[in-house]
């Protein structure tokens, strides 16, 4: 069948009727959809070695199956963006199990190991939320059919990750003896999550993923959205956080030099050396975080013994 | 003091963590005790590793204490089996609503 022209897409789009396949796209748009899935499909899926690293650390066998039950889910949603993308033609086992681990295209964040259970609480309440955000824009406006009926379970999931986070955050703050180290973890996590909603509207159009209806929002815009919950939840527990409301803008603004420059050894933001360029920022995701290569291994590993002896 | 019927009314109110569906709908109150102050909640849940026991708890906790004259309330988990039988027929519209069932 060939493909509608362009305009008859954008057509369809504009009146709000969802594209069901390939036999209501073009080329471009199949692209960009296939690029913003594989972005969701990979992020979803490096959370899972990232989180369990970190789950050894719970402190109870409930909150260890919490924090199991959080990385099934992730697979569970890992699984549903590989598969639109399979429906979409894609060899999603080469995707997973063949490619090179710098070629993933999850955020920055999850190069950064999580070293303690604290650290694991507020990736479920920074990260997942960042992660909620997101998706919660795609479910809202994306034009793709099948990807929005599969969030809905998605979007109800990750609500329980933000609570889990949100809990244990206020328990940790609740004692003097454990809230110092959150607020450690909170002085790196806090400026990472920014960072991850990437380049803001300035430097970057989304001219085409907004007309294609792939989002719904700009990158400054869900920037915005996420710390419109994300500071008043710190605030509540009296963490301390780069950022605040400013009434007469109606906006947050951010209070530290941003983009910074991240040092990966100690984590830790180096704001005394002012902000620097986003070509610095993506010239460091491109050369990918510490512990991406581990995380990427975990997961190939398996396949790759269970293809030597068969 | 509250009645078992309220008891169980205000329970409605207390959703699973994850879908929108009260831990009545979903079968999860397995007895509900007034004894003058102390209210007895017997929970079981869906599965031995339910990631979500301790919300579930507080959640439960925090609705009773909010009935008037109560003053302590025990959750017991019980762990009797679970299955999708349990689910109301309220329970299993919500559930098939968010793509679930």
């Amino acid at each position: 069948m060939v493909a509608p022209a362009e305009q008859v897409l954008l057509q369809r789009i504009r009146e709000g009727r969802l594209v069901e396949g390939p036999e209501h796209a073009t080329e471009r748009y199949l692209e960009g959809l296939k690029r913003t899935l594989v972005v969701s499909a990979d992020t979803e899926l490096i959370s899972a070695p990232a989180y369990l690293r970190a789950a050894r650390h719970a402190p109870s066998l409930n909150a260890y199956v919490s924090a199991l039950g959080i990385i099934q889910d992730e697979l569970g949603h890992a699984h549903i963006a590989y598969r639109l993308l399979e429906d979409l033609g894609v060899d999603t086992e080469a995707l997973v199990y063949e490619r090179s681990p710098e070629d993933f295209k999850y955020p920055y964040a999850f190069d950064v190991p999580l070293d303690s259970w604290t650290e694991l609480v507020v990736a479920n309440a920074f990260y997942d939320r960042a992660g909620f955000v997101l998706l919660g824009d795609i479910f809202r406006h994306t034009s793709y059919g099948p990807w929005k009926r599969a969030l809905v379970k998605v979007d109800r999931e990750e609500n329980f990750h933000l609570r889990h986070g949100e809990r244990w955050m206020e328990i940790l703050a609740s004692d003097p003896s454990t809230k110092a180290e959150l607020q450690r973890a909170v002085d790196w996590m806090f400026v990472m999550t920014l960072e991850w909603f990437g380049l803001p509207d300035h430097l970057k159009r989304h001219t085409e993923q907004i007309e294609y209806g792939l989002k719904g929002s700009t990158n400054d815009q869900l920037r915005q959205q996420w710390m419109s919950t994300a500071v008043p939840l710190c605030e509540r527990l009296g963490l301390k956080v780069p950022a605040h409301y400013d009434p007469d803008r109606g906006q947050y603004v951010i209070d530290c030099p941003f983009p910074a420059e991240f040092d990966e050894a100690s984590k830790r933001w180096r704001f005394e050396e002012g902000p620097v360029s986003w070509d610095a920022v993506l010239a460091r995701w491109r050369r990918r975080g510490p512990a991406n290569e581990e995380f990427v291994e975990q997961l190939q590993r398996g396949w790759r013994q269970l293809r030597a002896v068969a | 003091m509250p009645t078992a019927e309220q008891v169980r009314e205000v329970l409605r109110s207390v959703l699973d963590p994850e879908y929108p569906v009260s831990v009545v709908d979903l079968g999860l109150v397995r007895g509900v005790e007034v004894d003058g102050a102390v209210v007895r909640v017997r929970l079981t849940f869906t599965s031995l590793g339910c990631p979500c026991v301790e919300l579930i708890q507080e959640d439960v906790r925090r609705a009773v204490l909010q009935l008037e004259g109560v003053e302590e309330v025990v959750v017991e988990q019980v762990f009797e089996p679970w299955s999708r039988q349990h689910i109301s027929p309220e329970g299993l519209r919500r559930l098939r609503e968010v793509g679930v069932v």
